[in-house]
This record gives C-alpha cells, sequence and structure tokens, in this order.
C-alpha cells in the first residue's frame, strides 16, 4: 500500500499543459524528491497534491484516501502540510501566533468558547501554546518568538514557515524550494532538520528542490520532471547518471557540439 | 530599562496581560468609568455615551476589517439594521429593552450573511463597493418597507426600561452603554486569542497559506461578518436608545466613512487601536468646537454655520495625516512610547 499515489495528474491551463499524467508514488518514510528545470511544473504538481487547484484528469490518493477531490483546508486535517516556494507566512504576526495557525485544525474551540475564554478553550489553548513552544525549540528560534515574522530574515522566515507546517503534526511534508536564497550554512541546517524529521518522527518529506547538494545528500528517492511529464525516477546516483536527465538539463550532445 | 520579566507557566503566557500595571491601570480605568456620573455634567455624560457607543461600532467593524482583512463600507447598514431591529422589537412589539437590543444584533448578523456569501469572492476595493451597495439597499429598503419601519416618517424610540430603570437617560444610559461596551470588548479579545482570531489573521494576511493550514475560508470569512455585524448591530441598537429618534438620514454613507477613519487612525487590527480611535474621532469635533470658541469672538456663527464642513476637513486632514506619518494609527504612537520608556536609557 503506498503512501501517496499519483495516477495520470493532468493540470492545464487553457491549452497550456502544465503537468501532463504524472506517475509517482512516494512510500511511507521516504524523503522524495523532485526536481526539474524551471517551468518543468513541479510546484504545480506539488499545488495540485495539497489541492490549491483541482486536477484536471487523473487520481490522487494519501494514505489509503482519494483525495483528488478534497478541498484544500481539509488537507492538514488528514495529516499533510506544505511550506510555499515564495514565502507565505503570515507576516504581520509573531512568530508564535505563525506556528498556532499552524494547530488549527487539531483545535475545536468554537465561537462562544472562544467568546468567553474559560474552562476547555482556556486549557486547549494553553496545551497549544505547549506545543508551539516545542516546535520553536525544536528549530532554535527561541529568541525570535514574539517578532512580527514580517522583520525577520528571509533565512529565518523559511525556518518559521517550516515550523508553521510542522505544528500540523503531519504524516507527510511537502516542501517547496525550502533552501532557496540561503546560505550554506542554513542550506545545511535546514537539511539536518529533515533528516531529523525523518528519523525522528518518521515522517514522509517530499521536497522540490533546486539545489543539488541537498537533494543528492539526503533524498531516498529523486524524480525528474521536464516539461509536466516525469521523465526518470531513482535513487540520487541512478538519476544523476541518467542521459534522459543530463539533456533535460544541460540539452543534447549533438545539439552543443 | 525593563529586565527580569519571566513567565513561569504557559498559562501566563495566554493571558490577556501579565503584568500588574497593565491590571492597576484598567482597574483605575473601569473605577474612573464607574465613578464619572458622580462627577460629571449631563453635556460630557452625553459625549461619553456616544464615545462609548463608537467605540463598540469601531470593535466590530475592527474585527471585520482590520483582523480579517475584509474592507466594508457597509457599517451605516449594518448600524441601521440593528437601530430599526431594536426599534421595532420594542416599540411596535413591546420586547423588553434587555431582548431587543440583542435581537438587533442577531438580525444584523443574519442579514449580514446576504452580503457576506456573494462577498466571498471579493477582495479590497470590489467588496469595499459590494458593501456600500449594501448600505444603500438597506436604506431603500427601510424607506419603502412601510408598515414595518415607518418609511419615511422614522420611529420615536422611548421608555425603555430595564428592572423599572428608564435607560435612555443620564447614568442608566451611561452604565448600560459601559457595560455592552466591556463585555464586547472582553468577547473580542477572547476571540483574537484562540484559533478563530488566528484564522481571521491568516486569511488577512496570505489567505492561500491559511487554507493550507486547514482554515475553511467560506466559514471564517462568513464567521467574521457575522460577529462583526452583531457587534457593530448592537451598536446601532445603543444609537437608537440615545438619539430617541431614527430616520434613515442617520445613517448616511459619512457615517460608514467615519468608522473607517476611526480604525484606521486607531491602528488596524488591533482592539486597543479601535477604542483609541473612536474615543479620538469622537471627541475631536469637540476639541475643534473648544478650539474655535476661543479664537473667534464670542456670539460669532461662524462654527455653528459650517460645523459639518469643518467636521468633514477636519476628518479628512487628521486620516490623511497618519496615513502620511504614522501609518500605525494611534497604537503605533502607544507602541513606539512604549518602547521607549521600557528601554530608556538605551536606544533599544
Amino acid at each position: 500500500m503506498s503512501f501517496l499515489k499519483l495516477d495520470g495528474v493532468t493540470k492545464t491551463f487553457g491549452g497550456l499543459t502544465a503537468v501532463n499524467a504524472v506517475d509517482l508514488t512516494v512510500e511511507k518514510g521516504q524523503i522524495y524528491s523532485l526536481i526539474g528545470p524551471n517551468g518543468a511544473g513541479k510546484t504545480t504538481l506539488f499545488n495540485l497534491i495539497s489541492s490549491i487547484f483541482p486536477v484536471s484528469a487523473g487520481r490522487i490518493t494519501f494514505d489509503g484516501q482519494d483525495i483528488t477531490r478534497t478541498p484544500t483546508h481539509a488537507m492538514a486535517g488528514l495529516g499533510m502540510a506544505r511550506t510555499f516556494q515564495n514565502l507565505a507566512v503570515f507576516k504581520h504576526e509573531t512568530v508564535v501566533n505563525n506556528i498556532l495557525v499552524g494547530l488549527h485544525s487539531s483545535l475545536r474551540t468554537d465561537l462562544f468558547s472562544a467568546a468567553i475564554f474559560w474552562g476547555r478553550a482556556r486549557r486547549e489553548e494553553i496545551r497549544a501554546r505547549e506545543r508551539a513552544e516545542e516546535i520553536i525549540e525544536f528549530l532554535e528560534i527561541e529568541d525570535l518568538r514574539d517578532l512580527p515574522v514580517g522583520t525577520l530574515s528571509y533565512g529565518q522566515q523559511k525556518r518559521v514557515e517550516l515550523g508553521r507546517a510542522l505544528a500540523v503534526d503531519p504524516k507527510l511534508l511537502l516542501l517547496d524550494e525550502m533552501v532557496s536564497g540561503m546560505n550554506q550554512e542554513e542550506r545545511e541546517e535546514i537539511g539536518r532538520f529533515v533528516l531529523d524529521l525523518k528519523e525522528e518522527l518518521g515522517m514522509t518529506v517530499f521536497m522540490v528542490e533546486h539545489d543539488m547538494g541537498i537533494v543528492m545528500d539526503i533524498s531516498d528517492r529523486v524524480c525528474v520532471m521536464h516539461h509536466g511529464s516525469k521523465i526518470a525516477e531513482g535513487t540520487p546516483a541512478e538519476v544523476s547518471a541518467d542521459p534522459v536527465v543530463i539533456e533535460a538539463y544541460l540539452g543534447s550532445r549533438s545539439r552543443a557540439a | 530599562m525593563r529586565t527580569g520579566h519571566f513567565q513561569e507557566t504557559t498559562g501566563q503566557l495566554i493571558a490577556l496581560t501579565d503584568s500588574p500595571a497593565v491590571i492597576g491601570w484598567t482597574g483605575v480605568l473601569i473605577a474612573g468609568l464607574l465613578a464619572a456620573p458622580l462627577v460629571v455634567g449631563n453635556y460630557e455624560l452625553t459625549l461619553m455615551v456616544t464615545v462609548l457607543i463608537a467605540v463598540v461600532g469601531a470593535v466590530g467593524l475592527n474585527l471585520l476589517t482590520g483582523t480579517t482583512g475584509l474592507i466594508s463600507l457597509g457599517q451605516a447598514g449594518f448600524l441601521a439594521v440593528g437601530a430599526y431591529g431594536n426599534a421595532v422589537l420594542m416599540v411596535d412589539y413591546g420586547w423588553p429593552v434587555w431582548l431587543s437590543l440583542p435581537a438587533g444584533g442577531v438580525v444584523s448578523a443574519l442579514i449580514s450573511l446576504l452580503v457576506g456569501i456573494p462577498s466571498l469572492r471579493l477582495k479590497g476595493l470590489y467588496l469595499a463597493i459590494t458593501t456600500l451597495a449594501f448600505s444603500f439597499i438597506v436604506s431603500h429598503v427601510i424607506l419603502y418597507a412601510e408598515p414595518i419601519t415607518h418609511g419615511p416618517n422614522g420611529i420615536f424610540v422611548n421608555g425603555a426600561k430595564i428592572l423599572g430603570v428608564n435607560v435612555q437617560k443620564g447614568p442608566a444610559l451611561y452604565y448600560l452603554t459601559l457595560f455592552v461596551a466591556v463585555c464586547v470588548v472582553l468577547m473580542v479579545l477572547n476571540m483574537q486569542r484562540t484559533r478563530l482570531g488566528r484564522g481571521w489573521l491568516a486569511i488577512r494576511d496570505h489567505d492561500i497559506a491559511a487554507r493550507a493550514m486547514g482554515i475553511d475560508l467560506t466559514r471564517y470569512k462568513l464567521l467574521a461578518f457575522v460577529v462583526s455585524s452583531f457587534i457593530v448591530g448592537i451598536a446601532g441598537g445603543l444609537l437608537s436608545l440615545q438619539i430617541r429618534f431614527i430616520n434613515i438620514d442617520v445613517f448616511g454613507l459619512i457615517l460608514s466613512i467615519e468608522a473607517l477613519a476611526i480604525i484606521i487612525l486607531g491602528g488596524m487590527g488591533s482592539v486597543a487601536g479601535a477604542i483609541m480611535g473612536a474615543v479620538f474621532l469622537t471627541l475631536l469635533p469637540e476639541a475643534i468646537r473648544i478650539a474655535f470658541n476661543l479664537i473667534l469672538t464670542p456670539g460669532s456663527a461662524f462654527y455653528s454655520t459650517y460645523v459639518y464642513e469643518i467636521r468633514g476637513v477636519a476628518y479628512g486632514a487628521v486620516i490623511v495625516a497618519f496615513l502620511r506619518f504614522k501609518p500605525d494609527g494611534l497604537i503605533g504612537l502607544w507602541r513606539d512610547a512604549r518602547k521607549y520608556w521600557s528601554n530608556w536609557p538605551l536606544a533599544y
């Protein structure tokens, strides 16, 4: 039983086919990377998996459930969280509040108990806050917790976004170009966090990444997309030796010569 | 410099405040407000009631526009619905005011669903126009639904009693408004520190990310509309008690603009800001009146002749000045001052 399975997933925008009949399978506990040249359709595929866009054709199953038509806001409850390619943090809010938003679907407070804020609502808030503090500690951002996220550096904001996704307590974590725009030190830290997530928490991580260093270092499996189609899949070593992949990235030998 | 500020339990972290100074000063403020009718004259008391009603309305609007980021120019409409709801139920159906006042809020909340649903797909200016249209529709419906609303004749709102006390004048009205204002402020502050408040803020800052984090946009936007309109409707009901005669002319476009001006001046998204803005903008005409009386020769009719024009100019000037020099509003000024003093003598 595969954990995340895409079956002929296709997305067209008018006449443009952004994702063309992609099949892929992510097994539980894997770090699975999706790479490809710019415009290959990687982010679009992510948006289809997290149901931000509806698929034009095909089927997506996650943890034994068909999620092809599940609304976006239900995904967190099913155990899927994601980060975005271009920061999508709540930038006027503090770091703590950003992370607390990730806990949204695990909380139950309704309008009336919220207005009174006594008993159950208060206990639930305390629990949520404790959980948020754990995540803050894991990501080593204790000194930033009360600052508005918009005032932080790019790398710090990315880290908050990762924290927010972790707050969902996901079984599957989708990371869209997590390390872009980061320096070497920050990249290595993120790589270490991702490995920790897999090894300590047994989380499945599916990432879109341009940074080949991190892809080759930590991935269990790599999938390559080009012009909306999947062109190769395998271990990092297999993929990097695949002539089709080399051609997609560098152009064909005959033309180059 | 203020140092050594630590929390020992998570409960303290989520409390509205754990600072003894804030608790102390809030106590002083409440005590002062409770004692006010003993000290001040009738005119000042009326002014304070007006301020408190503005506070209720501003906190309501702030929830929708400041916190959730849905710009509304329809406040006058919701105020009108609340005011008429209260007035009709109280005067024509003989409901006691403690029931008709919240009922007016409920009517306003239900009607907000009508605006809320088409507004789900609209943002920014488009939503502002839709809500503006809504407030015009409301005044037309009120004008033509004569059997219920008395149309152009308006309604005289008299004889509201709670426990045998007339709550439409003097200290009784003041205490009623104060009670409602305190309840509303506490309610909203509480909501803002739960997942509801965070959901609204998330929608304002990044709606796609909010959805991905499990926030149902439809539900939360409608919830913001309903809660906000309920509060604004109650402000309308209080207004009808205070002014004792309502017709549609009371609820003109300028009222919606004033409401928006209040939360811009106060600082969007902050309850304390909305309160400050309401106090500031409601007392501004008063300050201008006093200033004119000092400048002009006694008996000059200049101010009374141009009162509306002067007021309009003053609102405009103040809004422009704040947007230019202090976009965070009064709450931003307050935060700066607090930061300055708590860091003193260091710069930061």
